[in-house]
């Protein structure tokens, strides 16, 4: 026994050492979280190309049609080229979900090249953008450049950002790149400038094709189907998908179709939550509705619209028209359903599925991409799904205190906004990514296109710098737009013949058409900016955080519950006595009446 | 190594009475002067890793901002922790981890007495050393590959568990597992169990090959059928072995681990997926509340030493073997 007692004892101290080993893991919880981020090899092939496509997100936006100071030239000499080793790397991390680009990614290198500087940038993977920006403060190191997305005000709070004000003097693309109104919008209360919203700028006018927002979203199959009907109300359109599921339940290679998809995973449950405002005809502010006359904000989570929002869908899950297992998908699964194809419609941004639909294409599923339907509750509302440009002030990229050499960074950020570099960022290099006509318009053939919504090719080949700054809207030599989805010719060459014949039963050219004109933004939109800096600090901070969570659980129960109506009941009560609505209402009031006065110089 | 030590000591606290204190611990230093060099290493990567990270508890009494730093940053006292404990969230937390924590516990040290006692079993070498091995492997599975596995096995179109049921007519209809709340403790603790239990029985495979091989040849003489050999000269071999690591895990049981409650988690079964990680996580890094996340795991270390001198104290009461 006494053998083995010490056999014990030595055990005991491997095992203690082990623990030990532990001990030191859990010190840095950062560290650990990065892990769920690699999971995602599918969702990760999100974002990077929505937001280098489209110039954004929800964001999106720009001052329309303001006036811009042209930026100039980069300062090399023109056609100096610079060598491997005088070439400065930097590095960039942004708060959203992105694909992170192959080394020696063909059209970086020539950037590099002509620019003398390149940047690895990382993105968002598993975490939310808080948790992510939460372990850089933690760590107190930063990138070079960062975007801390819904977690910008902990960045700035920590002291992250370098003042760009006191360094563009010399930078003037970034100094102009903005005036010196919008850059008042954009300052911190102390006066100073620490990041540039990168989505805000349109060169002479917006020329917007593809929706990039939200909307209920249906495959072109389906209304081809019923023969190009006109659809507006919430009820024609699930009777639609109703009927059409009923008489083809299965995709030709014998798949099941599934009628209608929500996603719930993490932030991304918009796709739940917010219809209803839309459906009320209210525009994307996110957080609230605000009728333009009273200009105050009302809460649209438990309106009668709502009800009858969250009782439709609990009528469709419960014919088995919305996918039963919808309330555990997470995004890589979400996506990985929609890029099957078999998906009829759903709620989404554009943004938030394109990859699935670039997926959809490459597999020559054409009849199964997706079309924005402006649906509204009842008839008679006007609907407003598509807004114009607004400038997001709560976002953008600034250059860290951890950044060694600031002066390059200005160089980089001011020589990215140089015409021919926005050239090669978006359009990729003359010859092999497009080619030119004789009056100077640019055009891709079939090839380039096709390689254009390729994954691999593109991380392999282009590289927009998504997440810098840039103009959209027009090019500076006044023909082309700044990216070919914009192009209007070349965007609709680029369209496939089953969307062709269906913009053309409906009589438009673009997926923007297919929704009613944007109106002229209320001073105070997009109140989504705010709401998505809010921390549990303040009072209404604190309210929002918890109406959050008891959407989060409550919301898919009401969908799925057997009896609709005391789901609703008890979500209502456990709602009204968990969040404090008023607070958070008053909160909300206050920044529109703040955003109001700046809007009148106030 | 641990008899000399014992030696050691009796002599020195009998010299201890004798001599003067000093020239005792001076005798003392020298006498072990081996054994205290190999520690030292040790000792220093304790103080590094395990004792200065400590000073950051001083965010749990201020109201942290990282731009002032721990020094600078507002004194508040125990204000974080009375926030803590009057949050409902905070105490289905706790709840949470605990019953999550014992239900790991339990699966975790049944199942692999019960794997390395059966696999001990095993006469053919080839067989027992293949299964050994695949058993381990899961271990060396990152949690996303295994959360992967769990989704593909409960899905509710091509689920095996659902395809099952419904073949064995135990069920009508798909049962999206993920989503009710009363299963998620069961298939998180089972996950645990299915990856851990090999590697778990390594350490009590060796336990058994340390039984003297006479105990067996005496009980067979006795008339010992197998059964009878692993209760009377099995088990009770293992028996030190199992209380000793019964102690450590139960100071471990706070330590239900981060990975699998998050990612397998969603909005239906919050109020029972989060675990006090992931409150730190969420609530602390995600809210920029870092004194709030500080004063959770200060909780959770206290609980931990509490837990572990607990269980140490019962098994010294009840004369067994013992940590400290």
């Amino acid at each position: 026994m006494k053998k083995s007692k010490s056999a014990v004892v030595m055990l005991v101290a491997l095992a203690m050492t082990a623990s030990l080993a532990g001990c030191g893991d859990s010190g840095a919880p950062a560290t650990t979280t990065a892990a769920p981020a690699e999971t995602t090899a599918k969702a990760a092939e999100t974002t990077t190309a929505a937001a280098a496509d489209n110039g954004g997100d929800a964001t999106t936006a720009a001052p329309a049609a303001e006036e811009t100071t042209a930026p100039v030239a980069a300062d090399n000499g023109e056609n100096k080229e610079y060598s491997d080793d005088e070439i400065k790397e930097f590095t960039a991390f942004f708060a959203v979900p992105g694909d992170e680009l192959n080394a020696g990614n063909r059209v970086q290198e020539a950037i590099a090249k002509k620019i003398g500087a390149k940047c690895k940038m990382t993105w968002l993977t598993g975490q939310s953008a808080e948790e992510a920006v939460g372990g850089f403060v933690a760590l107190g190191e930063y990138p070079d450049f960062m975007d801390g997305s819904t977690g910008m005000s902990t960045l700035v709070e920590a002291g992250a950002f370098i003042a760009i004000d006191e360094y563009w003097d010399n930078y003037p693309n970034v100094k102009n790149f903005y005036s010196e109104a919008d850059w008042n919008k954009i300052r911190n209360e102390d006066g100073h400038v620490y990041i540039i919203p990168q989505f805000g700028k349109v060169n002479q006018y917006d020329t917007s094709t593809v929706h990039n927002d939200e909307a209920f979203w249906i495959q072109t199959r389906v209304l081809k189907w019923a023969n190009y009907p006109k659809i507006t109300t919430l009820d024609q359109y699930f009777d639609l998908i109703d009927s059409y599921l009923e008489a083809n339940p299965t995709m030709e290679d014998g798949t099941q179709n599934i009628g209608y998809e929500i996603l719930t995973d993490d932030w991304r449950y918009f796709c739940l939550e917010n219809a209803p405002f839309f459906l009320d005809g209210y525009p994307n502010d996110g957080c609230v509705i605000i009728p333009r006359d009273t200009q105050k904000a009302v809460d649209y989570n438990t309106t009668d619209t709502a009800k009858r929002y969250f009782q439709k869908l609990n009528e469709e899950y419960a014919k088995g028209t919305v996918d039963q297992e919808f309330a555990t998908l997470n995004y890589d699964q979400y996506i990985s359903k929609v890029s099957s194809g078999r998906v009829l419609g759903m709620v989404d941004q554009y943004w938030d599925f394109q990859t699935a639909e670039n997926s959809i294409k490459q597999q020559g599923l054409n009849d199964c991409t997706y079309v924005p339907l402006g649906i509204v509750i009842d008839e008679g509302i006007r609907e407003h799904y598509h807004s114009a440009p607004a400038l997001d002030t709560s976002n953008g990229v600034g250059i860290t205190v951890s950044c060694q050499d600031p002066e390059g960074a200005m160089k980089f950020l001011n020589d990215l906004l140089d015409p021919e570099v926005l050239k090669l960022r978006f359009w990729g290099e003359e010859g092999t990514d497009y080619l030119v006509d004789d009056d100077g318009m640019f055009y891709r053939t079939q090839e380039m296109r096709d390689n254009a919504v390729d994954k691999s090719y593109t991380n392999a080949n282009l590289c927009p710098y998504s997440y810098f700054p840039f103009y959209g809207g027009m090019s500076f030599d006044g023909k082309n737009a700044y990216s070919p989805n914009y192009q209007p010719s070349e965007f609709y060459e680029s369209l496939t013949d089953e969307v062709k014949e269906c913009f053309e039963a409906y009589g438009v050219q673009t997926y923007v058409q297919l929704l009613q004109p944007s109106e002229e933004n209320t001073p105070w939109y997009p109140m989504w900016s705010y709401s998505n800096a809010l921390t549990a600090d303040t009072p209404d901070g604190e309210a929002w955080m918890n109406m959050g969570e008891v959407k989060h659980e409550y919301l898919p129960k009401v969908v799925m519950a057997e009896d609709f109506e005391s789901q609703w009941t008890e979500y209502l009560d456990v709602y009204n006595s968990r969040c404090d609505i008023n607070a958070f209402l008053d909160g909300i009031n206050a920044e529109i009446q703040r955003r109001i006065d700046v809007a009148n110089g106030g | 190594m641990g008899d000399i030590m014992k030696e050691q000591q009796s002599a020195a606290v009998v010299r201890l009475s004798k001599d003067k204190h000093r020239s005792s611990l001076k005798k003392q230093l020298k006498n072990q002067r081996t054994l205290i060099l190999l520690s030292i290493p040790f000792v220093i990567y304790a103080i590094i890793f395990c004792y200065i990270p400590l000073g950051g508890w001083l965010m749990a009494f201020e109201k942290y901002k990282a731009k002032d730093g721990i020094f600078h940053s507002k004194w508040v006292g125990l204000q974080n922790f009375t926030k803590l404990f009057s949050d409902d969230i905070f105490l289905k937390v706790i709840r949470n981890t605990l019953a999550m924590g014992i239900i790991n516990l339990v699966l975790g040290t049944v199942l692999a007495i019960l794997f390395a006692v059966l696999l001990n079993e095993v006469r053919l070498i080839l067989a027992k050393k293949f299964v050994q091995t695949v058993s381990y492997l899961p271990h060396f599975l990152s949690p996303i590959i295994v959360t992967g596995i769990v989704f593909d096995v409960l899905s509710m179109e091509h689920g095996i568990i659902n395809q099952v049921l419904i073949a064995l007519h135990i069920i009508p209809k798909a049962v999206n597992f993920l989503a009710e709340p009363k299963y998620f403790w069961w298939i998180v603790g089972l996950t645990n169990a299915w990856k851990e239990t090999g590697w778990n029985s390594i350490i009590y495979l060796a336990a058994i090959t340390s039984i003297n091989p006479d105990l067996y040849e005496a009980a067979s003489i006795d008339g010992a059928g197998r059964l009878s050999k692993i209760w009377h000269v099995t088990l009770p071999g293992l028996k030190p072995t199992i209380l000793i690591l019964l102690i450590m895990n139960v100071g471990n049981v706070l330590n239900v681990g981060f990975e699998l409650q998050y990612i397998l988690g969603n909005g239906l079964v919050q109020s029972v997926s989060q675990t006090i990680d992931i409150y730190v996580l969420k609530y602390g890094i995600g809210q920029n509340n870092f004194s709030l996340g500080t004063a959770a795991g200060i909780f959770k270390s206290a609980v931990s030493i509490i837990l572990i001198v607990v269980s140490n104290q019962v098994a010294k009461r009840l004369g067994e073997e013992h940590l400290f």
